[in-house]
């Protein structure tokens, strides 16, 4: 229902829409778990005592920075050489032909199973870490964006061809704004992606990060801390994920615009001769 | 805005005439080749409107694109003065039918008329007063800040002839530009590109399908039609320099290119 007098009703109405089942599940969980003796699933009252005491006190939150930043850096570095390459083999034909079965290939590779090996050559640290994700991300990143670039439209080819526009311009202003959508869904794939494999790759050689503290926490048995640390991680997720949307939104504002102008229908007359 | 009675008045010297010598086009070879153009012949004198009438299927758009220089003959050749156009020419702009994937609508409108300067290494600065110009040239001052999605039909067309005057096109080519658009709008966009021809003395090649739009625009209709399309009539209509659309639509004369024109088209069999 519509509330023209009160529109702020409106949006606390649809946000309460939104929220009330993940606060039905969290409250289940604590009531469920209050007074739990299991030493498996320990009551959510302690795993969120657990969770702020490290934050605020323990190493988490340093931890957090140390993953965070391996993410950003791996993300960062395949969306550059995703974007950058998968221009350049959408661009050009025959890089396309020569690339396509061996792309397929590395992509049906799941990054996960490439961890341990990494880690033993490249050794403990973050540039293994940094590496995976970036392996892991460049993928999505670079496959879209060849899609993308090919699926420029003709009419918007043919402009470019017809006025002449030198091809570094045809790269950078035409077919780099048309895949920006097949980009962004790219990018959002490798962002899921890229948290898995930040936490996996703490699991090997690791003596800091999130993904540390879980398995950390998980061979000392205290398993208060390997819930913490897993709540937290989806938490991240959630935000980050959220966080892209509103990115997203902002930079493909003309084509979430113009798609809604599209299926407008409108009249047009037959083909042409 | 028909006012001028004398088109030498502006007549542009660097305006240079199309030649069209012998043009031949295919697609396809060997026994599945299908022959869409068959030896045309057609000089567009600088400062004409030419207008290209035929039945659907007729290869009109072919023949423009051989034109443009986006799609080479099979045989014969297209020469602009003394150039023979292989690729793409300088002097050409092209408007299109489909405005709407035609404009990039990343761009705002502005951005769009002054990017194929910034191909040609227009500065910054020049690139933004040509826009401004352009646009208002055809009737839109002030739009430079609006994306494509915010214009409708018949101004996202305005946009994209804009786009081919700041380019310095001293010929337009427009395939079925007005086709999709609504008849108001239509009229107003006819004299619109009738304004600027005189004003500016470009020649103009407009391929339609509607021949009461190509008799009222043109200086000569060029009749298209068969398989492969041959030129089967070169109208020139008599009208004068200054149409009206109410007044040029209800000459006799007019209704006698009309029906001279279609009992051509209709003639042969589609």
């Amino acid at each position: 229902m519509e509330n023209r007098m009160f529109p702020i009703f409106d949006r606390g109405l649809s946000l309460l829409r939104q929220i009330w089942l993940p606060a039905l599940l969290v409250v289940a969980w604590w009531v469920l778990s209050a007074g739990s003796k299991s030493f498996y699933f320990p009551p959510l009252s302690e795993i969120l005592g657990a969770l702020w005491h490290d934050l605020v006190d323990g190493p988490l939150a340093y931890y957090l920075a140390v993953s965070l930043a391996n993410l950003a850096m791996g993300l960062a570095i395949a969306i550059v050489l995703g974007v950058g390459f998968g221009l350049l083999i959408g661009e050009v034909g025959v890089l396309r032909d020569v690339t396509s079965p061996t792309l397929n290939f590395f992509r049906a590779v799941p990054p996960a199973a490439i961890v341990p090996i990494v880690i033993i050559a490249l050794g403990v640290g973050a540039a293994p870490k940094v590496f995976i994700i970036a392996l892991g991300c460049f993928w999505p990143i670079l496959l879209n964006t060849i899609d993308g670039v090919r699926g420029t439209a003709p009419a918007v080819r043919e402009t470019a061809r017809a006025y002449r526009i030198p091809s570094h311009l045809v790269i950078f202003r035409v077919a780099l704004p048309a895949a920006m959508p097949q980009i962004m869904a790219g990018i959002r794939v490798a962002l899921a992606v890229a948290l898995v494999l930040m936490v996996i790759s703490e699991f090997f050689g690791a003596d800091s990060g999130v993904g540390f503290y879980i398995t950390e926490a998980s061979t000392r048995f205290a398993t208060k801390q390997a819930w913490a640390g897993t709540i937290l991680v989806g938490i991240l997720g959630y935000v980050l994920s959220a966080a892209f949307l509103v990115f997203e939104r902002r930079v493909l504002a003309w084509y979430f615009q113009d798609v809604k102008r599209l299926r407008r229908p409108t009249a047009t007359t037959g083909r042409k001769g | 805005m028909n006012f001028m009675s004398n088109i030498n008045l502006t007549a542009n010297p660097a305006v240079k005439p199309m030649v069209v010598d012998g043009l031949s086009k295919s697609y396809g070879s060997g026994a599945n080749a299908v022959k869409v153009l068959e030896n045309l012949n057609l000089q567009v004198n600088s400062g004409e409107f030419i207008c290209i009438v035929g039945p659907s299927g007729a290869g009109k758009t072919t023949l423009l694109r051989c034109l443009s220089g986006l799609l080479p003959p099979t045989s014969g050749e297209v020469r602009v003065g003394t150039e023979k156009v292989s690729e793409p020419l300088a002097e050409i702009g092209l408007v299109f039918q489909d405005y709407r994937g035609s404009l990039m609508p990343w761009m705002r409108a502005g951005e769009n008329v002054a990017f194929p300067l910034q191909g040609k290494g227009v500065p910054k600065a020049e690139r933004h007063r040509r826009a401004a110009q352009c646009l208002a040239d055809v009737g839109m001052p002030g739009v430079e800040d609006r994306y494509p999605w915010e214009l409708s039909g018949g101004m996202q067309q305005r946009v994209a002839i804009a786009r081919a005057l700041a380019y310095d096109a001293h010929i337009l080519l427009m395939d079925e530009p007005f086709g999709s658009l609504d008849a108001q709008t239509r009229f107003d966009l006819e004299d619109l590109i009738l304004d600027l021809r005189r004003r500016l003395g470009i020649s103009i090649i407009v391929v339609t399908h509607d021949i009461d739009e190509a008799v009222y625009l043109a200086d000569r209709v060029v009749v298209l039609s068969g398989h492969p399309a041959t030129v089967i009539d070169t109208v020139s209509i008599e009208l004068g320099p200054d149409r009206d659309q109410i007044a040029t639509k209800s000459l006799p004369l007019f209704a006698e290119y009309r029906s001279r024109i279609l009992n051509q088209i209709r003639k042969l069999p589609a």
